[in-house]
């Protein structure tokens, strides 16, 4: 932005590309008229006011309190929550594995690339519903039945559900965001402090160590003094299945095995065209200076990859959120389940459509954004170290 | 990407909406002229409904539904092979007809009230009693519905069984856990290995899943039908026309209760004054159904021409749904038997 913005030279206006947006618009206007009429024709209000009617079904699971009396909307927001969860478990999921396999992809053992060359074409080459329908039936099939659940104390493992030992939500443990907060903060300064030693002294100083203490402790030691209810309930078998407790369905374990393992390889592609991008004489030069192996990948090698790949990734990232749709089809009540079937019952197409539409480029265009964001700073931090 | 999606999105609706504005009401007329003129009677069922209607190797429909078609066209043109069934989508259907498009469907239709409140159409003999049933492994050991509070429950993602389960448990005070699987080799896989309690679905569906479970007899149906669906045939109004397929219905059930089939019918009137009076009215040449052809403009053997072109409703039935079919139905365990056999069928007298 130094440069004076040069003076404009006179150019013939642009009449195709004005021409091709009018037509566009012309066109999106003609449709939408065309919609309106019809659907007043055939007697048909487009509306949302059916969004406050009762559901009427149950979902599979929600992570907040829904039951079939509710509304479509809270209907929505369960499925859309759904969603959310899957999507940034398998965002986790597929990252770590992406760059562990795309670290080993590149290893001088050949077994090492071997292993991560098969894994890699085997889950990039089948469609990720065939691998999902796959470990739907392994696990079902293979996983012991809820009546001879495998149990390791208070834990129990059938083709149901995980389930584990949990505390009872109370309205008074808000209080812990205190001493949570007060932790976090001792946290970061103790890691600033840890920073500044290392600089001045070039001692080092424990920190994750200190900060989980500070983390976890505080609102411990403050749940206890202040006598705030932390009841645990454990999971027992009743007539049917595990009361108590929490669960973790079989069908989310799934979904979010094939979507880690799926964008997994993708990933890990990503990440090995990212670290051959970086040039050979970087690693060399590190090692030149004495750097050991670990360090040289950690503070020479993934630096540079991770400029690279994130453009790439961005892309990775919004393909997983589209993805997570394949739940459907296993029995997780995610937005695109919730979605289908409100359409069934209200014969409300479009405006449902609309919806489900809006809310995942909703969640696609955050995930962009935040990646954007994260290059900008990366790309930024770049540039200073460059000069 | 994303505007295109739109777009076809918003392409695809008003062109379903300018079907519908398209079967505007046509004339209520004399659907049994229009039927007599063209020499053909025509059927819509479903495309694709294993059992009941599907296209066989020449293309013609075979099924249950299908064969009320050729009821209809043996009745009033006297020849079955007259019935011009051909396969439309389920909503296409009823517009459709309401458009005057058609003369009647047979295709698993429910009769609701609403439905029913629509003019363009006439509900007229429900073909099929259906309800929305549980499945159980034997080996939990229920036996009632009422048993399974808190039970984890398998049924298809979407679909108005959800609903069904929702308004009884809630009903009963009972809660449960729903596994709404869209897929259905999943679902079935989901249930056959434990995963749910309990499968639920319209009745003959679960019948027919459960014969591809590894062990059919490892899984019972329980009594409870939370949920009614008559499957009725649907007409174009028209006394005379609606008439003639109710009682053409009924002559199948009547051969039923009899015994008469296609195969004995001949026997059966050569030999028609030892026969019982039921009988003797059917297939008389001075009887009650002789009499009504007269006032229905029918052929003078229309009954006869129904048993022996088409069947009776039991024969119809075991050759499309019975335990010689892949369905492998056993119609005296569900809502079509005789009233005497526990179900909800007996013929209306024809006198």
């Amino acid at each position: 932005m130094q440069h004076s913005p040069r003076p404009a030279a006179r150019k013939p206006p642009d009449w195709l590309g004005t021409g091709v947006v009018a037509l566009i618009l012309l066109a999106l206007a003609v449709l939408g008229a065309n919609i309106w009429l019809n659907m007043q024709g055939a007697g048909v209000t487009p509306g949302f006011g059916f969004l406050a009617q009762t559901a009427g079904f149950d979902l599979s699971e929600s992570l907040i309190p829904y039951a079939a009396k509710d509304s479509y909307a809270r209907a929505i927001l369960a499925g859309l929550l759904n969603t959310v969860l899957l999507a940034l478990a398998g965002l986790v999921m597929a990252t770590v594995v992406g760059v562990l396999m795309g670290l080993v992809s590149v290893t001088p053992s050949p077994a090492g690339r071997m292993v991560a060359l098969l894994y890699v074409e085997l889950f990039r080459n089948l469609p990720k519903i065939l691998v999902l329908l796959l470990f739907y039936v392994l696990a079902v099939r293979g996983l012991p039945p809820v009546r001879e659940a495998l149990s390791l104390g208070p834990f129990h493992l059938s083709n149901r559900s995980v389930y584990m030992p949990m505390i009872l939500p109370d309205p008074a443990q808000l209080w812990l965001l205190l001493p949570l907060g007060a932790g976090a903060l001792a946290a970061i300064f103790w890691a600033r402090r840890a920073r500044r030693i290392k600089w001045e002294t070039g001692r080092e100083t424990p920190v994750l160590p200190v900060a989980l203490a500070l983390l976890l402790g505080l609102p411990l030691a403050f749940a206890l003094l202040a006598g705030v209810p932390l009841v645990p309930t454990l999971p027992t078998f009743e007539r049917f299945d595990f009361a108590g407790g929490a669960r973790l369905s079989v069908q989310f374990l799934v979904v979010l095995l094939t979507l880690g393992l799926y964008h997994g390889a993708q990933i890990a592609e990503v990440v090995r065209g990212g670290i051959l991008a970086v040039p050979r004489g970087q690693v060399e030069a590190a090692r030149a200076l004495g750097l050991s192996p670990r360090h040289v990948t950690r503070f020479v090698v993934l630096p540079q990859v991770l400029r690279i790949v994130i453009p790439p990734m961005i892309n990775q990232y919004v393909n997983l959120i589209k993805n997570t749709s394949v739940a459907i089809v296993v029995g997780y009540s995610d937005l695109m389940s919730v979605s289908g079937t409100i359409i069934n019952q209200t014969f409300r197409p479009l405006e449902m459509m609309l919806i489900t539409m809006a809310l995942y480029l909703g969640l696609s265009l955050l995930a962009s954004s935040a990646m954007n964001r994260l290059n900008a700073v990366l790309r930024a931090r770049g540039a200073r170290s460059a000069t | 990407m994303t505007t295109s999606k739109i777009l076809m999105s918003l392409t695809a609706t008003p062109l379903a909406l300018g079907l519908a504005l398209a079967a505007a009401p046509a004339l209520a007329g004399p659907v049994m002229d229009d039927i007599k003129a063209k020499d053909s009677l025509i059927c819509l069922v479903s495309a694709t409904a294993p059992g009941f209607s599907v296209p066989d190797s020449q293309g013609v429909f075979q099924g249950f539904n299908a064969d009320f078609c050729r009821m209809a066209a043996a009745a009033i043109l006297g020849d079955a092979a007259k019935a011009d069934i051909r396969g439309v989508g389920f909503s296409d259907s009823m517009k459709t007809i309401v458009a005057g498009e058609a003369h009647m469907g047979s295709r698993s239709i429910t009769r609701t009230g609403t439905r029913d409140a629509d003019e363009g159409m006439a509900f007229v003999v429900t073909t099929f009693f259906d309800g929305q049933g549980f499945m159980v492994p034997g080996a939990l050991g229920v036996t009632s519905a009422a048993e399974l509070d808190k039970a984890a429950i398998c049924a298809e993602d979407g679909s108005t069984t959800l609903l069904n389960i929702a308004d009884w448990f809630a009903a009963q005070g009972m809660t449960y856990r729903v596994e709404n699987i869209a897929d259905k080799t999943a679902r079935l896989e989901a249930f056959f290995s434990g995963k749910c309690d309990v499968y639920a679905s319209d009745v003959t569906a679960l019948t027919a899943d459960r014969q591809l479970a590894p062990v059919p007899g490892d899984y019972v149906i329980l009594p409870e039908v939370i949920s009614a669906e008559p499957l009725t045939l649907v007409a174009r109004p028209d006394q005379a026309f609606e008439a003639s397929l109710f009682w053409a219905f009924q002559v199948m059930l009547t051969a039923d209760v009899h015994g008469v089939t296609s195969a004995n019918v001949d026997a059966i009137v050569a030999d028609l004054a030892q026969q019982p009076a039921d009988l003797q009215r059917l297939f008389g040449t001075d009887s009650a159904t002789t009499d009504m052809a007269a006032k229905l403009g029918l052929p003078q053997d229309w009954a006869y021409q129904v048993v022996k072109q088409v069947g009776s409703y039991g024969e119809v039935f075991d050759r499309h749904l019975g335990a010689a079919t892949p369905f492998g139905l056993d119609r005296a365990s569900t809502l079509n038997a005789h009233v005497a056999d526990g179900g909800l069928m007996y013929p209306y007298p024809i006198r």
